[in-house]
């Protein structure tokens, strides 16, 4: 029997229990009642003191909704929904609106706290920059070594923003950089002006469904000439019972301005499936340049699979102007089902987009996620590099489109899309979709499926490595490509979790 | 929610079910054959697939079928002369088999409207999986056609040619061959005519253990014709089955591959060349089962759009649980030579086994600059040039047959396609 | 220091015995010489010797200082002191050979209860003995044998070999694919590592390596038995006339 059947025994049995955040807090919430109705959206516009024209908006999503029906194509299972059984609207009682951190629940900042994320809180809130690692040469020779950069914080504590830093030394870079709901009271010329115009509010059920209810998410505008002095970065966390999770996040970036994002979530422990279906749209004009990177960890279900976070989630960035570019980036290690595909309109002559992806499912998770490149304008480039690793009884789906249209003249694509096997009892599938209508495009797409060579790991494994560690040190380095992409307090955290996900068989 | 209306009748699917009502009492079968007709004409009711149907996505049938002739019996259809010299011609004319039937040693042929009509091909009569159109359009209609069985271990001296020539009208026919364990042979299939006809063809192919198979489609239907067919085959045990595909033609085109690598040690390789020119439409889908351990497959399809064609390939690879130890490679690469075609590519891959190899490639491309370049600092204009580039793209996938009276009749029908198009 | 008796082992997959009663003793300070025809079941031993799952023992014992080492798994056995320079090594993507050195290192050190190198020191130690095999500190921050000539492979194995600090060597066919300087480099490398508490088994099919490393005893394997024994000048007797001989005479 070859040693990777122990192995393979192990991950069987993973314990996906031991989910690390899985805790919940104990904070009052404010909510709206049960269901979904134009008097529930009524109720959170004005809850959110809301304009008339949102309020308008929000409706006629909604009515649109009501004529749609849920997507079936996506390659994952699980049982209706009840959209009537779902809450729209919990809000931490005790703040209307903090200016500091004093302000906050304490029990919010003992949540952070019990994160153990590697954005080191504390640190970067009291604005400490930590010393360089001592070792730059070794982190040459390929280690990561966690290099904090200065980062900003926007927290989405359940449904409101609840803290919100650094923005001082951000309005004076002209930064704007706070939550939808503020965006929409002090901003509303620019919300008015970009809102909708990439996810429209008719572009796919969950997106409408979104439109109709979306409680908060950030709001960032980098204005002309910009480069946004820090990353920004959002905590995203679910947290209240049967709380549906409808963040909305719009990015803008003005000509030759800036930004990276990122943005990372944990949720606690629970029994009865969550809903999150948020919408994230970024624009990018001319010469402006757009990176958002997510390491998503939520809770993929118990060892029977149950329970987990549903995670149906719209993200699409538009090249508007030349020379633009945006680049996506993600880890997802958790939720039961993923439904996401990061995608970029390359509308503008020379545009970029850029995806990166690691995808680990394992236990009953479902994962079905890739990206779209839509080529539009002359000149514009794309590239894909996607890693899927399924193990236990998890399926694990890439799908992707890349498309020329007639006028996209030159238009090129590299994609890379490798999946890796750990189990006998896990999926791993492929969908490409490449569609060329112009003479000129030059699109390549490459992918391979295997497992762990065991070649390799018992190669590994002679050099005194055990086989959890070779395993994640084999895995780490499938997944390298992708983990270079990501900002540096990411990438750690990253590693991490690939780590966490795989656990039983990788320690 | 909402409701959906059931969507009105297009002029083609009302044709058909007219069709059928006219044509049933002339069609040969038994009760059984009839129940099973009667099926098929009940999926098609529910309407021809549309794009939403993801086997369908570039190919919305219901739409891009505009028309359906009236089956015409009057028309005339010729014979052509074989692809291979010396080949064993079965020929079948507007629907019918004609003329008499040959008699090789170890292989029996039988016209299929007999077994039809005994009621013995009734079970093959079943479709493949749902959505599938053309098995439901072809159970319906099937009229004719060949049956062949190649008995264990018999190698016959010469190719076999299955010829389905239309002349207008509707054409619907079967081509249902066994070959028999350690059997070989080399069966060449002619899918051509002269009318703007509907056509429905379906081969079904069972190999034995050990038995070895070169198949060759070559279809050349008038760019008026609608062409719909279906590849089914089955690998017994270290059987090896190389398919190879030539499109050079028609108006409305959709081949299905369908194979189930179902014996241990089975080997399957699929060529495939797609010339699409005019404004037509090709569509080239391929699903591919690896079911048991230990088989493998390659697949290599090269295209060439010219002028409005458009042009799809779908490519699905299947690997069961237990069919560990799998090697499968897939390549689609297109070279879109017009600003006004277009070249859809799906190529998937689902896989449930982990001890596996599996990898699929697909591009897109112009010729290459630097070849062009290297050919004209020679001296040779660049017309020629890119005519030799555009040959030399496909041929490859020819030449790897590697027999050699094969290669030649291929590339000769390359030739005259790219004197007419290039 | 290495006591192999009577072993007995096969392919696990397909029940093929290669390994046929196989006796060898090899002392602590002592460098063995193994050669043998092809398929003599010389890369085999190595293997088994290493702990790799795809070959069973069925018969025999192998004992290393001696305890029995046939219920430790590869890694158990690498951290109690047995290293195998392969053949062939394999390529791991995406994991840079520094980072590879580390982690190896590093997870010996835990299994015999002592603290991780400290960065600096390992680099330093890293450069010092690359440096030795003339390796290139470029090289290190590649993926960890992805891209490496023959030659390089070879070195980087014997890098490891050198940072590991084992007590059994095993060399498996180190001289094949070495050109003259890179011989004299790797076996230099070898020869540094000779100690009166280290064992070291060298496997190879050709005499030239052991013209580099000169061994105090060669042992002839054939069918999976060692039919003969002897000092270095059976080495020499073997490159002149050839294993018919000895085969012939065992027979």
């Amino acid at each position: 029997m070859p040693a990777v059947q122990d192995t393979i025994d192990r991950v069987r049995k993973i314990d996906v229990d031991q989910y690390k955040y899985g805790f919940e807090t104990e904070i009052e919430m404010d909510k709206a009642p049960k269901g979904l109705s134009e008097d529930t959206i009524r109720f959170i516009s004005k809850k959110k003191d809301e304009p008339q024209w949102m309020l308008e908006w929000r409706l006629e999503a909604f009515r649109r909704w009501l004529t749609l029906e849920e997507p079936t194509w996506a390659r994952v299972n699980y049982p209706k929904i009840d959209f009537q059984d779902i809450y729209y609207y919990a809000a931490p009682k005790s703040t209307p609106g903090p200016t500091s951190l004093e302000e906050v629940d304490p029990e919010l900042l003992k949540v952070y706290e019990k994160l153990g994320i590697p954005l080191k809180e504390q640190e970067i809130l009291a604005g400490v920059q930590k010393p360089k690692a001592e070792a730059d040469e070794f982190d040459e020779a390929g280690d990561n070594v966690y290099k904090s950069g200065r980062v900003a914080v926007d927290a989405v504590f359940d449904s409101v923003s609840v803290v919100t830093t650094f923005k001082k030394e951000l309005a004076q870079a002209g930064v704007i950089f706070c939550s939808i709901s503020e965006a929409i009271r002090e901003h509303p010329e620019l919300v008015k002006k970009y809102l909708g115009t990439v996810v429209p509010t008719t572009d796919n059920y969950y997106a409408t469904l979104n439109s109709a209810v979306f409680t908060d998410g950030s709001f960032v505008f980098v204005p002309k000439g910009v480069r946004c002095p820090m990353e920004l970065s959002t905590y995203f966390r679910i947290n209240e019972k049967n709380t549906g999770q409808f963040e909305r996040t719009l990015i803008i970036c003005e000509d030759g301005a800036y930004v990276s994002y990122l943005e990372g979530c944990t949720a606690p422990q629970r029994d009865e499936n969550q809903l999150h279906a948020a919408v994230v749209e970024l624009v990018a004009l001319d010469d402006a340049e757009i990176k958002y990177s997510t390491v998503q960890n939520w809770y993929p279900g118990d060892a029977q699979g149950k329970g987990g976070i549903y995670n149906f989630v719209t993200k699409r960035g538009d090249c508007r102007g030349k020379n633009s570019k945006i680049s996506w980036t993600q880890v997802e290690t958790g939720s039961a089902i993923t439904w996401k595909y990061p995608s970029c309109i390359l509308r503008g002559d020379n545009s970029r987009g850029e995806f990166y992806s690691i995808a680990v499912s394992n236990g009953y998770q479902q994962v079905d996620s890739g990206t779209k490149m839509l080529h539009l304008g002359k000149n514009t480039s794309s590239r894909i590099i996607s890693k899927g690793i399924a193990a236990g009884f998890s399926q694990n789906t890439y799908r992707g489109q890349v498309s020329a249209h007639r006028k996209a003249e030159n238009a090129r694509n590299f994609t890379q899309c490798d999946s890796l096997l750990i189990g006998e009892d896990c999926g791993a599938h492929t969908v490409p979709y490449i569609e060329a209508k112009n003479s000129s495009a030059q699109f390549e797409h490459e992918a391979t499926t295997s497992k762990i060579s065991e070649d390799q790991l018992f190669y590994v494994m002679q050099r005194g490595i055990p086989q959890e560690e070779a395993i994640a040190l084999i895995v780490n380095g499938f997944v390298k490509e992708v983990i270079q992409e990501l900002p540096m307090e990411f990438a750690v955290e990253a590693q991490k979790l690939i780590g966490i996900s795989l656990e039983g068989s990788v320690g | 929610m909402n409701m959906h209306a059931t969507p009105q009748r297009t002029a083609a699917e009302t044709a058909l079910i007219d069709a059928f009502g006219e044509r049933l009492s002339l069609l040969p079968g038994d009760g059984e054959v009839m129940v099973k007709r009667d099926d098929a004409i009940e999926a098609l009711k529910a309407g021809l697939p549309t794009k939403r149907i993801e086997s369908w996505h570039y190919t919305d049938l219901r739409r891009l079928l505009t028309s359906v002739p009236a089956h015409d019996g009057a028309v005339q259809a010729k014979a052509i002369a074989p692809l291979l010299e010396g080949s064993t011609v079965l020929s079948a004319l507007n629907g019918a088999t004609a003329g008499k039937l040959p008699s090789i040693e170890g292989v029996t042929v039988q016209s299929l409207a007999e077994k039809l009509t005994d009621g013995s091909f009734a079970p093959a009569l079943d479709p493949y999986g749902f959505d599938d159109a053309i098995g439901a359009l072809n159970t319906a209609f099937v009229a004719d056609g060949y049956f062949v069985d190649i008995a264990d271990g018999t190698e016959p001296e010469t190719p076999l040619e299955l010829q389905n020539v239309q002349a207008g009208g509707q054409t619907h026919m079967r081509f249902p061959v066994r070959v028999g364990t350690g059997a070989k042979a080399t069966i060449v299939e002619r899918q051509t005519g002269e009318g703007a006809a509907l056509v429905s063809s379906v081969s079904q192919l069972v190999l034995g253990d050990d038995a070895e198979v070169l198949w060759l489609i070559v279809q050349e239907q008038p760019d008026t014709a609608t062409h719909l067919a279906q590849f089914k085959a089955k690998l017994g045990k270290n059987s090896k089955l190389t398919l190879f595909l030539m499109n050079a033609g028609g108006k409305l085109v959709r081949q299905e591959i369908i194979v189930d690598a179902a014996g241990e040690g089975a080997v399957f390789t699929l060529r495939g060349i797609n010339l699409l020119a005019g404004d037509t439409h090709t569509d080239v889908t391929m699903v591919l089962d690896h079911s048991v351990p230990h088989t493998s497959s390659t697949e290599v399809i090269r295209n060439v759009v010219t002028g409005k064609a458009r042009g799809v390939f779908q490519g699905r690879i299947n690997v069961a649980q237990y069919a560990q130890k799998t090697d499968a490679k897939m390549a689609c690469n297109t070279l879109l030579l017009s600003d006004d075609g277009e070249f859809s590519a799906k190529p998937e891959l689902e896989i449930f086994a982990d001890d596996v190899q599996c990898g699929h490639g697909a591009t897109v491309t112009e010729i290459d600059h630097n070849h062009l370049f290297y050919l004209m600092a020679r001296g040779i204009d660049e017309k020629t040039a890119r005519g030799l580039l555009v040959k030399a793209f496909v041929a490859e996938v020819i030449e790897e047959l590697e027999v050699e009276p094969v290669v030649e009749a291929l590339e000769a029908l390359l030739d005259g396609w790219f004197q007419t198009h290039g | 220091m290495l006591e192999i008796k009577n072993l007995h082992a096969r392919i696990a997959e397909s029940g093929v015995e290669i390994i046929r009663g196989l006796n060898l003793t090899v002392k602590a300070g002592e460098v063995a010489a193994i050669m043998g025809p092809n398929g003599s079941g010389k890369s085999t031993l190595s293997y088994i010797l290493a702990g790799r799952p795809d070959y069973e023992v069925t018969e025999g014992e192998i004992l290393y200082n001696g305890e029995s080492i046939l219920e430790m798994d590869p890694a158990e056995r690498a951290a109690a002191g047995i290293f195998l320079a392969f053949q062939y090594p394999m390529e791991i993507p995406g994991v840079a050979t520094m980072e590879f050195l580390k982690v190896a290192m590093n997870a010996q050190r835990k299994a015999r209860g002592e603290e991780p190198l400290k960065i600096p020191e390992l680099i330093k130690r890293v450069k010092e003995e690359a440096g030795l095999l003339s390796m290139d500190m470029a090289m290190l921050k590649r993926p960890l044998n992805v891209g490496f000539s023959g030659g390089e492979k070879k070195r980087a194995e014997i890098l490891q070999m050198k940072l590991l600090q084992p007590n059994l060597c095993v060399l498996d066919e180190t001289d094949s694919g070495l050109d003259i300087d890179a011989l004299k480099i790797v076996s230099d490398g070898v020869n540094a590592l000779r100690s009166p508490d280290r064992a070291i088994v060298v496997i190879t099919h050709y005499q030239r390596l052991l013209e580099h490393i000169v061994p105090d005893s060669v042992h002839v394997l054939y069918k999976g038995q060692v039919i003969k024994s002897g000092d270095k000048s059976l080495a020499f007797e073997l490159e002149e006339n050839g294993y018919a001989g000895i085969i012939e005479e065992a027979a």
